[in-house]
């Protein structure tokens, strides 16, 4: 039994379809404590949306199959009731979603959408959430705060609305917040104030945060933990420093090369991820992975084609979990992937 | 705003002018010799010519428009010959600005016969108005939340059926069952609320505006449940679930907002056309709408009411138009201008 | 007003006549003028062209003011005004002896004292000169209400349309709205004793119009409610015919209309007169009626004059079988020695009935030896078959004469002096043109005597029938419903198949 502050056991989120059962989530475990970040990072489908929003219960009223445990204060957030969920919805649980122009009501102004949020859960008047909001709104830095609250979101820029969707998750305080790509349509300079913002609330408020994300680069500036994601699937598990540094997943190989390097050396190659992530519906057999990886053959006997590996503490053993057959993928990693993305770094290691 | 609108109203006024001088080019381009059908079977040839003259028929089309434009800026007197007008000062009827007309076949002003018969056609369009609102809305929103089950098909397939059968049969239908069987209706007749009050006005109205309604209904359930469920997949009903919104205050505030625009859109015109009657069921319940004004008018070449009733129809489409134009700004604030 | 039932309901309700018909279920009797407003049936010089009637003493407007003959002279003075009041009939305007320059009626005056020479008023007595003999001059009287009292000051022209000042046991409460209809209560001006002829019963008559012939009978074969004191006019529905049985039937009656369909060849394209025989043999009137309704509907004819009129007789040319004698047609087709099959085109006004019909028809011309195209023409058909460019070799045509003699329906159809000009045919849709018929008709109208009249237009009805001018189709039946608790029931000749509200009271 973990003590942490937030559980995940075995999640499973299957959706039943007309084609056949879409695993989405296939088994997914992770712990995340008080005032730490949790990075999730993957592909779309990879099923980290799907894991996130399942933890806020916004799978309840569709078709989703859900088992395992989600352990919120040692409380399991899948045996409530949809009443008991919705009340620590935007309260104890808050999501940051991404593309806040969709994501805010086009008819209603920011400040009445997010003193609405405060409302739901706080037995105020229309006055008093107001002016919380504002105060939400001037925490987040939005300038003249008492103005803009009555602005339409179309009448923010990217920046201001996505501080705003800040607003709204945190008005209530919550323990943990998901954000979902919070920083994805945003312009680099904008993105790092917003990763900022983040991270100074959470330092006020010691909020657990869940941040899902493809770029990496986020996720080593926020994270202290990092779980990777393919097909429904954790593949690698560990601290940012431990799988950054020693990553030993060659999907993780593949997401490190694909993000620009954070250490700014411009001729650092961008190699995207050959081939296409896999169908959900009809999963590749072995290692979901198998069929995009270029590593496959060092492994003897078909076994990444016939056998799913475990996620299994790694060669440098600790908290750093794997998902793969290679026997020796940290030399794999030296040896042939670094030199590629940054080879001013083999010397350091 | 205000000089949109201001802007708006101007070019429908212009757009009501050329309405009524195409009325005019239309009604003479037809083959039909109306002086001979207002003259009846027995006429002969010189007859003929007296009664055209007397209708004004024998004007140039142009002329005859400039007039009927000049009664409307000012004002008319009839008979247009000022001859009798002088002999015989008890045939003149004063047509004060804005004059529509004069019809010889129904002997009145056209204003007059119009205003006459707008209060039926405007209760009968209201009444199926609110009908089919809340009735097609509330099914459309069942249907959507209930998307793909039997309760959704059976919802959309019975809207569909009474919107593919002809009114005529729904409205005798519920004439013959409803109000003459069964008795559960008064024989339909209609009451203005002056001389009755509003219940029976409504009680008479209730079987003409559901067959109406039950025609109109299946676009308004096709829409709201297709608009419900596009909703429900935005990402602003989701950020609204993750607040921890009741769902009763999502689908209200959040869900059905937006499936506001195409419905005021829909039903703006819907009204519009209706107000300016709806001749099948007009006829069936005999109420005594614009409709059955219109389809009289155009059998018997009453040029006058017609042009009258065209031009009073499309002062109520270009106004519904403004104000569905001025109400998505309401609605929606990405649409307000300056 | 020129429909055969508000003419008829007028005169029993509110506009009293010089002469009228007798509330009588018997034909010959209903269509036999008696005195009314006037103290006689009117007096005739010997030629027919002189009229006199003098009003009895009495007799009075809603008001209470006494109708005079000037509000007679004033009525008929109307009728000139062709710039005010339009359509209706206006046969006066072809009979009344003025010089050709004309009269424009009471509004504008031009040659008032013309007629004020032509309508004389001396006392009570009104007399009428003619420039020829108008023998059934009081069947006009009695069926249409253009020889009525007007009272100058209740006319706003035009506008006096739906207006009703009233002089009969009933008056009009509020107004008529032309589309709802209106309510009559009892007249207090009207006397019992100036009046030979009504006897008002109900206390007051709705009349409510623009209801659909469907919910018409509906309501009646329900007889709920107010219903069960209601008749109409309306004829059920066929559909509606298998629903009318048992009780429901003792309440329906099967009337002669005065209304006929016939046929007209056109003389311009069909000259050959075996052609049109051989038409006129194969026409299949059944199947017309089957379509119309069957038996309840109409019945076959053998004239185009409706057997209700005074002097009718079948016409000895109309002899085969009323479903047509294919056999006969196609010998007639032969002995023409024209090629067959036969290219005609049938003209008629379409609705789903005579749709049917028509097909019927074309049916058996075709077994014949013809080969039939349907040109189905819309509402505005009269007005179209009138131009002599429209297209057709056979045409259909309705006709309800307009007072019960054959004068009011030989003349205005085939009297081709009247109807044929380069602009139009008239009412002659056929082109008809016979020196022969005309001088007939020229004979007839000279007669002083209704019945010396009769006997030449039957000669002109057998000449029609020999050229086959024209071909009976049927001849229309009323199948009336009324409700439960009408007594006093009527609808015949007198009131033209319509029920006759001067009879009609409630039981129970």
């Amino acid at each position: 039994m973990s003590t942490s502050f937030l559980s995940v056991n075995d999640l499973k989120v299957h959706f039943p379809t007309e084609d056949g059962l879409v695993k989405a989530t296939d088994g997914l475990s992770f712990d995340l404590e008080r005032g730490e970040t949790l990075g999730i990072v993957g592909e779309s489908g990879s099923g980290k949306s799907v894991s996130s929003s399942t933890i806020l219960g916004l799978h309840r009223g569709s078709k989703a199959r859900v088992s395992g445990e989600i352990l919120l204060d040692g409380v399991d957030l899948l045996t409530l009731s949809d009443e008991e969920m919705r009340q620590r919805r935007g309260k104890d649980v808050a999501m940051i979603f991404q593309d806040p122009l969709s994501a805010m009501h086009p008819y209603y102004t920011v400040g009445n959408q997010i003193a609405e949020a405060y409302r739901v859960h706080h037995d105020v008047s229309k006055k008093a959430a107001k002016a919380r909001a504002v105060e939400m709104l001037e925490r987040v830095g939005i300038p003249q705060p008492d103005r803009r609250v009555d602005d339409y979101p179309h009448q923010f820029s990217g920046g201001m609305r996505q501080r705003a969707m800040i607003a709204m998750g945190l008005i209530n305080d919550p323990s943990l917040v998901i954000a979902d790509e919070p920083t994805t349509a945003l312009d680099v300079t904008v993105q790092a104030q917003i990763l900022d913002l983040l991270q100074d609330l959470q330092t006020e408020f010691q909020t657990a945060i869940i941040l899902i994300t493809h770029d990496l680069g986020v996720v080593a500036e926020m994270a202290d933990d990092v779980l990777v994601m393919y097909a429904g699937r954790a593949v690698e598990y560990g601290t940012v420093k431990e799988i950054l540094t020693h990553p030993e997943m060659p999907y993780t190989w593949g997401l490190l090369s694909s993000v620009p390097d954070v250490s700014g050396d411009p001729d650092a190659a961008l190699l995207p991820i050959p081939g296409n992530p896999p169908s959900l519906l009809n999963p590749p057999s072995g290692c979901a992975f198998h069929p995009r990886c270029t590593h496959r053959d060092k492994v003897a006997g078909d076994l990444c084609r016939t056998q799913l590996p475990d996620l299994v503490p790694g060669p440098r053993g600790g908290v750093h979990l794997k998902r793969c057959h290679l026997s020796d993928p940290d030399v794999i990693y030296r040896a042939e992937i670094l030199p590629e993305i940054a080879p001013d770094l083999v010397e350091e290691l | 705003m205000g000089a949109y609108i201001v802007r708006r109203i101007l070019v429908g006024a212009a757009l009501l002018v050329t309405m009524s001088l195409v009325t005019f080019l239309l009604f003479f381009a037809t083959p039909v010799d109306y002086a001979r059908l207002a003259c009846g079977k027995t006429c002969q040839p010189a007859q003929i010519e007296e009664v055209r003259k007397s209708l004004g028929y024998d004007d140039p089309v142009l002329v005859q428009w400039g007039k009927f434009m000049k009664g409307v800026a000012v004002g008319r007197e009839f008979p247009d010959d000022p001859a009798l007008r002088a002999a015989a000062p008890q045939l003149v009827t004063e047509c004060p600005a804005p004059c529509l007309g004069y019809s010889t076949q129904t002997n009145s002003l056209v204003g007059t016969t119009i205003k006459e018969r707008l209060p039926v056609s405007l209760s009968l369009a209201l009444v199926a108005f609110i009908l089919w609102i809340v009735v097609g809305v509330a099914f459309g929103v069942i249907a959507a939340l209930r998307k793909g089950t039997l309760i959704d098909r059976g919802i959309v397939g019975i809207a569909l059926f009474f919107f593919a059968f002809p009114t005529f049969f729904v409205g005798l239908f519920l004439y013959t069952y409803f109000a003459i069987k069964w008795q559960v209706f008064p024989i339909p007749r209609y009451t203005p609320i002056a001389d009755g009050g509003v219940w029976p006005w409504l009680q008479n109205l209730l079987l003409p505006g559901a067959t109406l309604a039950l025609f109109y209904m299946a676009g308004y359930v096709r829409i709201t449940r297709a608009f419900v469920l596009e909703s429900m997949g935005e990402d602003y009903v989701r950020t609204a679930r993750a607040k921890g919104l009741p769902k009763g205050v999502i689908l209200r505030k959040h869900t059905m907002r937006a499936a506001l625009t195409p419905l005021v859109t829909m039903a703006g015109l819907d009204l519009a056309s209706l107000a300016g009657g709806a001749i099948i069921t007009e006829a069936v319940f005999n109420y005594q709408g614009l409709g059955l004004l219109a389809g009289t008018a155009a059998r018997n070449g009453d040029l006058s009411m017609s042009v009258g009733i065209v031009v009073t129809l499309a002062a109520f489409v270009i106004a519904a138009n403004i104000i569905v134009d001025v109400l998505y700004a309401v609605i929606d604030p990405r649409v307000r201008v300056g | 007003m020129y429909i055969g039932r508000d003419l008829a309901n007028a005169n029993r309700l509110f506009y009293r006549s010089l002469v009228s018909f007798p509330l009588s279920a018997d034909p010959k009797e209903a269509t036999t003028p008696v005195p009314d407003l006037a103290t006689d049936t009117g007096k005739a010089n010997a030629d027919a062209t002189e009229w006199s009637f003098t009003l009895r003493d009495g007799v009075t407007w809603q008001d209470g003011k006494p109708i005079t003959c000037e509000d007679l002279k004033y009525g008929v003075s109307r009728t000139f005004a062709q710039d005010v009041i339009t359509g209706g009939p206006n046969y006066i305007l072809g009979y009344l002896d003025l010089p050709k320059s004309g009269y424009d009626g009471p509004y504008k005056k031009d040659g008032q004292a013309d007629f004020d020479k032509a309508v004389t008023c001396d006392g009570n007595t009104i007399t009428y000169k003619f420039n020829k003999p108008w023998a059934d001059f009081p069947l006009a009287i009695a069926s249409l209400r253009a020889f009525d009292p007007y009272r100058a000051d209740q006319d706003k022209g035009d506008k006096s349309n739906f207006s009703v000042f009233a002089n009969g046991p009933y008056k009009l409460q509020g107004t008529w709205d032309e589309a709802q209809g209106g309510t009559f209560v009892r007249n207090d001006a009207w006397k019992q004793d100036s009046d030979p002829l009504r006897k008002p019963l109900p206390e007051k008559i709705v009349f409510q119009q623009g209801l659909t012939d469907d919910i018409i009978g509906q309501r009646l074969i329900a007889d709920s409610g107010d219903d069960q004191f209601a008749v109409t006019d309306i004829p059920v529905l066929p559909a509606q015919y298998s629903q009318v049985t048992g009780p429901i039937a003792n309440r329906a009656v099967l009337v002669d209309s005065p209304f006929t369909n016939y046929l007209v060849p056109n003389f311009k394209t069909i000259t050959d007169l075996k052609v049109r025989q051989a038409l006129l043999a194969s026409t299949n009137q059944e199947g017309w009626i089957a379509a119309a309704g069957g038996d309840k509907a109409a019945a076959p004819s053998k004239s185009i004059v409706n057997p209700a009129l005074v002097g009718y007789a079948d016409n000895p040319n109309f002899t085969y079988p009323p479903a047509g004698d294919v056999d006969a047609a196609k010998k007639l087709l032969a002995e023409a020695g024209v090629k067959t099959p036969y290219k005609i085109t049938f003209t008629y006004r379409s609705n789903p009935t005579r749709d049917k019909g028509a097909s019927a028809l074309q049916n058996t011309w075709n077994q014949a030896g013809f080969d039939v195209t349907l040109n189905p023409l819309p509402d505005t058909y009269y007005a179209d078959i009138q131009k002599p460019s429209v297209v057709g070799d056979v045409f259909w045509a309705g006709w309800g004469a307009d007072w019960p003699s054959i004068a009011s329906v030989i003349p205005p159809l085939f009297d081709s002096r009247i109807n044929l000009s380069a602009e139009t045919k008239g009412q002659d849709y056929g082109s008809y043109e016979s020196d022969t018929v005309n001088k007939l008709i020229d004979e007839a109208a000279s007669k002083s005597t209704v019945d010396e009249a009769a006997k030449v237009y039957a000669q002109i009805d057998d000449q029609l029938g020999k050229d086959v001018a024209y071909i009976p189709l049927q001849v229309q039946k009323f199948y009336l419903l009324r409700g439960s608790k009408v007594g006093g029931y009527q609808a015949g000749a007198a009131t033209s198949g319509y029920p006759d509200l001067g009879t009609i009271g409630v039981t129970g």
